[in-house]
């Protein structure tokens, strides 16, 4: 609380006295009373305000100062009240019951959102699991009757899937919950997952799959790595250059306490005005409107468990060449008990 | 033995294991299933998680107290935490739905293999085949395969006399962190004749046009 902002504000007072002042001064002045009295009587009105400011704003500041410092400095300012006194003045004590009541009802519309938001998360989690049946038995259908199910009706099935896929792990990468596992898992396997899974639109493409040296072990959760690789790829692969050599290459290194993984492509590239804002959500730039139909989802879902799982995820692109994708695991010897 | 409570999935399992091969059965009813599947007493078990009266987890524990039958976990539960929890109580293997059916049956080829202690050696006809190697050998002659002609090998001796497609063999090799390509598909197996041919078995392989090919 600033005393120059206290004053404008009690500037009325001021105005207010000094009109009775100067009106009790000519009446004192008609009246010829002795100056030294009309001194006495000044001096002890200007007091009189002065020391009722004075009180007032002492008493105020300490509650004003510290709620609003306190609240500037938590990164949950709803929290405020519990760090300061409650006020002993008037004022401060409605002002600090009413922030109370606001707080608690809206802690309470904070819980019932809360609860909707799970249940809404275990309703898509448990609906995911039975649509996948279908999908299940399309795939296992599609195998036993080739002659039946051509193979655009099988890459169209693996396509819901994919989609299915991603909102799975987009509920899951919004939610608080911790639901992954981080063990000590082999690069390779997981990278040949993620191969099989996107082998036959890389095949129809005709795009190089390459990967070199991933013989390495990493901290991560297997399921949600492959999830994010295989969105990764899933790019490489729409946002290929046509008619020419495509090539997605794959490559990890090892470095004093971290393991480097990296994945490039030949492919259009991301344009420099766009590349910051890749991991936003929805964000689709303008690849996305190039080709028909781009989510903007990928990319971000990707960000968000790379987070949650303590890996760093980097983009570097130059339009029309590349496009390279950095994924960065620390190294932790405390997970290799998680065995 | 399949353990899958969606009727549908289990009637076209059955017949993917069927066609590659294996005799395989149901389980229809699920009440009393860790006896029926003792009673059964099958070489190999496919367990689906989500089951009747009794989750598949506490299914694989019992069965495991009491046999040490093979158990692939089937699921459409895809996290990290229920593939541990499954492979901590004693399951071989865990797949999640909806799974490629070829690594399907190559994961349970797989678990066949380790399960006979099949050497590394496989006979065909007069030939000896060292997998691990990638040697063939007759009588005192040699041929030396590379890794992918050895897959593409060893994928058609697992399935003689019955056809198997290019992608069956694409999707070995791709499990085998082979990423070729479809002209390298077609090189690799000309090469492999062309090896095959030169101890005398030319034909060994045959093309089924636009179906695959067929080891005699």
């Amino acid at each position: 609380m600033k005393i120059s902002s206290y004053l404008k504000d009690k500037l009325y007072v001021v105005f207010f006295f000094l009109g009775i002042y100067v009106f009790t001064l000519l009446f004192l002045l008609a009246f010829k009373v002795n100056k030294s009295l009309i001194v006495v009587i000044s001096f002890l009105n200007l007091f009189y305000v002065v020391g009722i400011l004075c009180i007032d704003y002492v008493r105020k500041r300490k509650f004003y100062t510290y709620l609003l410092e306190n609240s500037n400095r938590l990164d949950k300012a709803y929290l405020v009240l519990e760090t300061i006194e409650k006020p002993t003045f008037y004022e401060g004590k409605l002002v600090s019951d009413i922030l109370y009541e606001i707080n608690r009802s809206m802690a309470e519309n904070v819980k019932i959102l809360e609860e909707q938001n799970t249940n809404f998360k275990e309703y898509i989690e448990m609906w995911i699991h039975e649509v996948k049946i279908p999908i299940s038995f399309l795939i296992l259908m599609a195998h036993n009757h080739k002659e039946k199910f051509t193979k655009t009706i099988l890459e169209q099935i693996q396509r819901i899937d994919a989609y299915v896929e991603q909102v799975l792990y987009y509920v899951r990468s919004e939610n608080a919950e911790q639901d992954y596992l981080i063990k000590e898992t082999k690069l390779e396997s997981i990278i040949n997952n993620v191969a099989l899974k996107n082998k036959d639109e890389l095949l129809e493409e005709r795009i190089e799959f390459q990967v070199k040296n991933v013989d390495f072990f990493i901290n991560t959760d297997a399921k949600w790595l492959e999830f994010i690789l295989s969105q990764i790829v899933s790019n490489s692969i729409k946002y290929r250059k046509e008619n020419i050599f495509s090539y997605i290459k794959i490559e990890a290194s090892e470095e004093k306490d971290k393991i480097i993984l990296r994945i490039l492509d030949n492919g259009i590239g991301i344009k420099k005005s766009d590349i910051k804002r890749v991991f936003e959500k929805t964000y689709t730039g303008s690849n996305g409107r190039l080709k028909t139909k781009s989510t903007g989802v990928g990319l971000f879902i990707a960000k968000n468990l790379c987070t949650k799982l303590g890996h760093t995820i980097e983009i570097e692109s130059e339009e029309n060449e590349f496009t390279k994708v950095t994924i960065t695991f620390s190294k932790n010897e405390f997970y290799k008990v998680v065995k | 033995m399949i353990v899958e409570d969606d009727k549908r999935i289990r009637e076209e399992l059955k017949e993917l294991l069927n066609n590659a091969g294996y005799e395989s059965d149901v389980l229809d009813d699920f009440l009393n299933a860790e006896q029926k599947i003792l009673d059964y007493n099958p070489d190999l078990i496919l367990l689906d998680i989500n089951l009747p009266y009794i989750n598949g987890e506490t299914l694989l524990q019992k069965i495991r107290q009491k046999k040490d039958i093979p158990i692939i976990m089937v699921t459409s539960r895809a996290t990290e935490i229920d593939e541990v929890l499954s492979m901590s109580y004693g399951a071989d293997d865990f797949i999640t739905k909806p799974y490629n059916p070829t690594i399907l049956l190559l994961r349970i080829g797989a678990i066949f293999k380790r399960m006979e202690h099949l050497g590394d050696t496989i006979l065909y006809k007069d030939l000896t085949i060292y997998c691990q190697k990638g040697i063939i050998k007759k009588e005192d002659m040699e041929v030396i395969l590379t890794k992918n002609e050895m897959i593409i090998l060893n994928y058609l001796l697992n399935n003689q006399n019955r056809i198997v497609s290019r992608d069956e063999l694409m999707t070995d090799l791709w499990n085998n962190n082979e990423y070729i390509n479809d002209n390298a598909l077609t090189v690799n197996i000309s090469r492999l004749r062309n090896k095959l041919k030169s101890i005398g078995y030319g034909e060994a392989i045959e093309t089924r046009k636009g179906i695959g090919y067929i080891l005699t």
